[in-house]
Formats: structure tokens, sequence, C-alpha cells
């Protein structure tokens, strides 16, 4: 096993190494630097010829590559150039910032999801049936931006009972952080939490329709019992693996929802620093999520080895 | 095919459907459920006490950015907060004491002698003496800080000290907009300027102190204690929050989560006149004005006929109108209405005439059968200006494809002079001397500017107001007159509108204003 890993691993790093100098490459295509947008429209070539020289713009482009290598093999993210502050802090913040808000919107999903399904499932009632239907289309077809909207309309200005946007920091203030993250968790979770319920209605349905439910109706277990201990744990597993595809939606979905309420996150680090010409933000950040994609699929192989060790003997 | 009634499950009726929608309800309310802690919508509003305390949280559009710290950017609100300038210019342009408590210009205006505030001290308690002055001076003069009055630093030749609050600053040569480079100069310390390039630490002289500044979130300030101005600042704390969505910046300010922006688009603008708890104040003396540039070295701009073809053509009102949000003034001229160069004949010199502009463009022979390039950055308010432009063009026979760029690639193309033959955009310092737009802004700048236009007679006006001791007085309005006659003549640079300043501010806040740079001044700002 650990020689399988051992030939894995070269080609990870070949491909990141691949992916690194692509990175610089393309960044290097897009008109405009991060001097010319930090000596500000009434620039002169003086002003941005010695922004250049201090940012280390001046130099060749083979230098400016291997600089940025060799800070990244030291652990040494470096300065910002247009933004400010550190490239790891900024990172750091950013992807917490996700973090937090895609946890928020999974608690939501798998909430909202259950609900929905279960209600749409088991529900006797036509009438239940039928606003749970309702419901999820409409997290469904509803775009994130107009539902985002309309909870802020509705709950920060209408109700005035949350706040609009923005942030404080989880470790600060969590009661005050909690209510800053409802609004955004809530819009960026409705979609996945339709698409979960209705799922789980489907796969709740099929259970449902087995003997064993039958034989276990006959034999008078209860039906609050039937639903909880047989049905669910039975219509469950697809469902998990449906959420762990949407846990990915939630992390693409978060760049938007962040736009919509202001929220600090990686999204809009990204956007931010595309915008200033910030080389090292964006190509640290584009390489992270190289880094965790070759990542994923080096573990997937070592599982897949461990699984089938014809695999590890090829 | 199973079916949602298979099983008839009693207790998921009707008292289930309603638990769970109640659970549902639960969920939507866990903000009230946390109505025990702190509301965030609240905590924003500050404990507001009658004149003093609270917080204050403003709503900006783009973050600080520390390495801009001395240059003006469309987001400069922070700079009188942390820190001072040596004199305020007053409405009518007439510098008033801040740092600086008097001055007395030499007979020959080759220098100027500064008596500076003896009881001022920087946040973490060092002195302010004239070194700073001395510093800040020079500080500006330096490439790499891209200020735009660095030509007005860099005519200041050597400095006196006359103990530590007393300096002579001596001049090449007398400039017009000396009292321009000290209401724009913020006085930070010289110890830690490179800190506060890089947001660590900003230690200034201002009302408020640096506590932090989260990159994406905004900047967290707090009174200064030590404040030189007696019973001031009444404001516990001062929080700028970043709404880069146009929408979420209104929500903000809609839902009370901020009371002050002079970021809100001109769509918005309406909504929020209609509704009650606001007040709307407009600063006439400008937040710049927006043009048409022309690129002088492509046919057909080189022609001074098509030049001012566009400068007829082009529907001004409706630029402040539908762009603008009404909040402008239509104007031919860059200068606003405050400005010593302002006149209304200036103002109204190109009107919406179509057809003049195609007598103008049949008479001059100028071939308009090609599609021009017309460029414009991809904010709301320039593609909007752009679309209206495209369309009174088209009306006189010059048609036109818009090319947006993104705001690096415009900048870069824009400093680079690289622009298409014609394009949209905003310029500022047409506020304070009419000589600092010649000097400083670079569409305008007679050395070098983007439409690669080159006039001696231009320079000899341009530098003709520049080296003068007084800015104001007949003949200097008769060297600034001398200026908009080039300017408008030429056409190299098509004004189209004065935009003004938009203070929204909550009905319970009073007093905050803006300096002529667009600084905030909060020095008497309270919650009521």
């Amino acid at each position: 096993m650990r020689g399988y890993l051992l030939k894995r691993i070269p080609s990870a790093l070949l491909v990141l190494l691949l992916a690194s100098f692509l990175i610089f490459a393309i960044l290097r295509l897009v008109p405009g630097d991060a001097a010319e947008v930090l000596a500000g429209p009434d620039a002169g070539p003086e002003s941005v010829a010695a922004i250049r020289g201090q940012l280390g713009l001046d130099e060749p482009l083979l230098a400016q590559y291997a600089s940025w290598i060799g800070d990244l093999v030291r652990g040494d993210l470096g300065p910002s150039y247009a933004i400010g502050g550190q490239v790891a802090d900024l990172i750091g913040d950013g992807l917490g910032a996700t973090a937090e808000l895609t946890l928020g919107a999974l608690f939501f999903t798998v909430t909202l999801g259950l609900l929905f399904g279960v209600l749409g499932a088991a529900s006797r009632r036509r009438p239940v049936r039928v606003v749970v239907h309702a419901l999820t289309t409409g997290a469904l077809a509803v775009p994130p931006f107009v539902t985002g909207v309309l909870l802020v309309l509705v709950f920060a200005v209408g109700l005035s009972v949350l706040p609009s946007g923005g942030r404080v920091g989880l470790l600060e203030a969590p009661d005050l952080e909690l209510q800053y993250l409802l609004l955004p968790s809530l819009c960026l979770a409705l979609p996945s939490a339709a698409v979960l319920g209705r799922y789980l209605k489907d796969s709740l349905e099929r259970a449902f329709a087995e003997d064993y439910i039958r034989t276990a109706t006959a034999a008078g277990v209860p039906r609050r019992r039937l639903l909880w201990r047989h049905a669910l744990p039975n219509a469950l597993p697809p469902v998990v693996t449906l959420l762990g595809m949407q846990t990915g939606q939630l992390l693409g979905g978060a760049v938007l929802v962040e736009a919509i309420f202001a929220w600090p996150g990686l999204g809009q680090l990204a956007e931010q620093a595309l915008n200033r010409r910030d080389y090292p933000v964006v190509q640290d950040l584009l390489l992270l999520l190289v880094a965790v994609f070759v990542l994923v699929q080096l573990l997937t192989d070592v599982v897949y080895a461990a699984l089938d060790p014809r695999i590890r003997w090829e | 095919m199973p079916s949602s009634s298979a099983l008839p499950l009693d207790p998921l009726t009707r008292r289930t459907a309603l638990r769970a929608a109640g659970a549902g309800a639960l969920l939507l309310g866990t903000g009230g459920g946390l109505a025990g802690c702190r509301s965030a919508v609240n905590a924003e509003e500050g404990s507001a006490g009658p004149k003093r305390g609270g917080t204050l949280t403003i709503a900006i559009n783009q973050d600080f950015t520390p390495a801009l710290l001395f240059t003006q950017t469309g987001q400069s609100l922070q700079n009188r907060l942390i820190y001072n300038t040596l004199i305020r210019y007053d409405d009518d342009l007439e510098p008033q004491p801040e740092l600086a408590t008097s001055w007395e210009y030499a007979p020959d205006g080759k220098s100027i002698t500064l008596k500076l505030r003896d009881d001022v001290t920087y946040h973490d308690g060092r002195k302010f003496t004239a070194d700073d002055v001395v510093f800040a001076v020079e500080n500006l003069r330096k490439p790499e800080r891209s200020a735009q009055l660095a030509a007005t630093a860099k005519a200041v030749t050597g400095f006196e000290k006359r103990g530590d609050h007393e300096l002579v600053v001596k001049l090449a040569h007398p400039v017009s907009n000396l009292f321009d480079l000290f209401e724009f100069m913020i006085i930070t310390d010289r110890h830690s300027v490179e800190d506060a390039v890089k947001g660590k630490k900003l230690n200034g002289t201002g009302p408020f102190r640096f506590k932090r500044w989260r990159p994406g979130t905004g900047l967290s300030l707090a009174r200064n204690e030590k404040y030189w101005k007696p019973d001031r600042p009444y404001l516990d704390a001062v929080e700028l929050r970043v709404y880069t969505q146009p929408d979420a910046l209104l929500s903000a300010l809609r839902s009370g989560q901020a009371q002050l922006s002079y970021h809100v688009s001109g769509k918005h603008l309406a909504t929020l006149k209609s509704s009650s708890g606001f007040t709307i104040k407009q600063y006439d003396t400008g937040n710049g004005a927006v043009y048409v540039g022309a690129t002088l070295d492509e046919a057909p701009a080189d022609s001074k006929a098509f030049r001012q073809a566009i400068a007829w053509a082009v529907d001004r009102d409706r630029v402040v109108d539908q762009a603008l949000g009404g909040y402008g003034l239509a104007s031919a001229a860059p200068w606003p209405k405050s400005s010593p160069a302002y006149s209304e004949a200036n103002r109204t010199h190109y009107t919406h005439d179509p057809g003049k502009a195609r007598e103008l463009l049949k008479s001059s022979g100028v071939p308009t059968s090609r599609t021009l390039p017309l460029g414009h950055p991809t904010t709301p308010l320039h593609t909007a200006i752009a679309e209206i432009v495209q369309y009174d063009l088209q009306q006189i026979g010059i048609k036109t494809e818009l090319q947006p760029f993104d705001p690096a690639s415009f900048q870069k193309k824009l400093i680079s002079g690289t622009m298409p033959t014609l394009w949209v955009n905003g310029h500022g310092f047409a506020q304070v001397q009419p000589a600092t737009l010649a000097v400083s802004a670079y569409p305008f700048n007679e050395a070098r500017n983007t439409s690669h236009f080159r006039s001696a007679e231009y320079t000899e006006a341009v530098q003709d107001a520049w080296r003068q001791k007084d800015a104001d007085g007949a003949k200097a309005h008769a060297r600034y007159q001398k200026i908009s006659d080039l300017l408008l003549d030429e056409a190299f640079i098509i004004d189209l509108a004065v935009q003004d300043s938009v203070q929204v501010a909550a009905e319970k806040l009073r007093g905050p204003a803006l300096t002529k740079f667009s600084y905030l001044n909060l020095d008497d700002a309270h919650l009521v």
C-alpha cells in the first residue's frame, strides 16, 4: 500500500506544479497589473514604475514565478499586493467565513430537507403534501439572488429582526454572529434543501412500498415507529450520498450569496483580488483549490486501492 | 410506482404538520430565539444618547485600501477621521485653521510661514511638531505614494523650522493651489507610515483612533479621548462597513444597520427620497464630473469640429436625470458652482443641439462612416452614460460600438494613453482651485494626458494660472477663463455633468460633513 501511495505522490506533485505554472501564466496575460491599479487614475509612469519596483513586478517573469514557488515551499505566502495584509491571513479569514456559511447552510439543508421529505412522503393530508411540493418547487425555481433580496426585505428591512448583511466573527460575538449567519445560510440552503427533500420523499415512498414495512404494519408496529425506526433509516443512505454532492454545490453557491449579504468569504476575496490584480492572493487561492482537488483524488485512489487489491498490483 | 398515500400514518396528519411547520418557524425565528442576547440590528445602532456616545456605522461600497492612503480614491472617508490636515476649506474655498492656526505668505509668494497647534498629540501619545509637516510634504513627493497633489508638493524646495511649532515652507515658485495641498495632505505619523500603508497601524491626530481593519469587512475606529478639539468628538465609535453590492448597501441603510452613506447609487437614491427616516444632502461642490474623452491621434477624433459636434450632440440633462439620479449639474465645463472658474456661460457653452452637431459634421467634411469604439468601465454608472452617449451620437450619424473594460484594464488604458477613439469616464479635482485640475487630474494634464493633446497655448495658460500666489481676484479669474476657453474650444475632454456628492443619513444623525476631497469630518456628528 505504501508503495502504491509513493507511486501516486509524484504525479500529484506534477499536477500541482503544472497548475501553478498555468495559473501564473494566465494571470499575467490579463491586462493591467497591481502597480497600475495601485497607482490610481491620475498616475504618471514614474509612479507606476516605482510601485512596480516595490512589488517586484519589474523582475523577469521566471524570477517572479520562482520567487512565488520558493516562498510557497517555505510556507510563506507573503503580503498581498493591492488589498493589504498578509495573504495567509486573508485566505484564512475568507476560508473561515465561507466554511461557517457553508456549515450554516448545511444545517438548514439537512433540517429543511428532512422536514420536506418526511412531510411530503408520510403525510396523508393532501394539502400538506401540496404545500410541501409548492415550497420545494419555489425553492428550486427561485434563484438565490432573488431569495436573498426577499429575505432581506422581510426580515431586515420589514421586520428589523435580523441584520441585512455583514459579519462580526464567531469568536468575538457568537450571539451576534448567529444572527448575521441566519439569512445568508438559509438563502444558500433553500435550493439544496428542496433537492434533498424531494429525493428523500421518493426514497421514503420506495421504502414504504417494501414488504418489510407491510409485514411490520400487519404485526401492529406503531406507525410513527415504522417511519423513524424502519422506513427512514432505509431511505437515508442514498440521500446521504446526495448530501455529499450538495455540499460541494453549497461551497460554489456561497460566492453569490456572499455578495448579496456582504459576507467576507473566499468568493468576495477572490473577486476583490482579481479586480485589483492582486497576483499573490489570486494565485494562492487558485492553487489551494487545485491542491484540495488533487488531495481528494489522491485519497479516492488510496481508498479504491485499499478496497481492491488488483489496483495495487497493477 | 409508490404513492405518497401508500402508508397512512396517523401521527403525521394535521397535528404533525402543524408541529413541523412550528419547527420551521422556530428555525426562522432563531434570531428571535437569540433575543435574550443582544440584537445584531440594535447593536449596530449603538447606545445612542441624546448628544454624546453611540456607534455610527457607515456603509461604503469599496474597502479601505491601505496602499492608496495618500491617493484620492472613490473611498477616502477615513482620512479625516483618523488624521487631520493643516487647513480645511470652507464653502467659499477660504482656508480655515486645523493643525495650522495661522499662515503668512511672503510678498513674492515663494514662501509661506505656518504656525502650528502646540496642543496636538498622536493617538500613541507622541507630540505633533513641525517635523511631521516636513515629513508629510516629502512623503507626498515620492512616486510610489501616487498622490495627485505631488506636483504641488514638488514645488516645495525647502523648510525652515522655527521651533517645534512654526515652519517656513519654501517654494520654487508661487503656486495658486498651495492650500489645496494643505487640505489634501493628511498628517501621518512619520515613524509608522510604512505600517500605515500596510493597514497594520494608522496613527494620526484625528478624532478617532484606529482599532482594526478587517479586509472585506471594514474599519473599526474608537473615540480619541485626547483629541485637540475640546469635548469632541461626540461619538464613541465609528464602523465603516463594506457593501460591494448596491442592493446590499441600500438594505443596510433601510434596515437601520448603517446610518450614513455617500455611495448610494443614482437609481436607489430615488427609492430613499420617497421613504421616511432619511435625510439626503447634496454637496454641489462636486464629486468629480463625467466626460467623454477623445484620443486625438486617431481619426476622426483628431478633428476639432468632430469633437465639438460630439459636445453638441450629447443630452446632458438626460445624463443627470437617468444616470445620476438627478443629483448633478449638466455642464459643458468641468467646474462645479463653488469653483472660482465656474460661470453660467461656460456651463452652457454646449447644449443638446443635434441639428448644430450635424451641421458641424457636414461643414467640416469629417467622414463618419466608420464605426468607432467607445470605451467605458463596467460600472453601472459609466455603462449607463456610455449607452446615452452612443444613442445621442447615433442621432447625428456617428456609429459607435461599446467597449466595456473591467476597472483594472480601463485604468491601465487610461494612464498608459491607450484608450480607444472615444471613451466615457469620470474625473475629479475641479472642486478646488482650478489650477489643480490641470496639473493633477491626468485627463487634463498639460504635459501628458490620455487624449495626447498638446498645445503650447494650453501649457502656457495652465502654468500661468498655477504659478501665481493669488488664487482669487479678477486677474486669477481671467486666467481661469483662459483655461476654460481652451478646454471648451479644443474639446479633447467633453464634460457632460458635474456629479454631486450625495449624503444619505438616518434622521437621528446630525452633523456629518465632507471636506473638499471627500474626507469625512465627524467632529460635530452625534446621534439624537
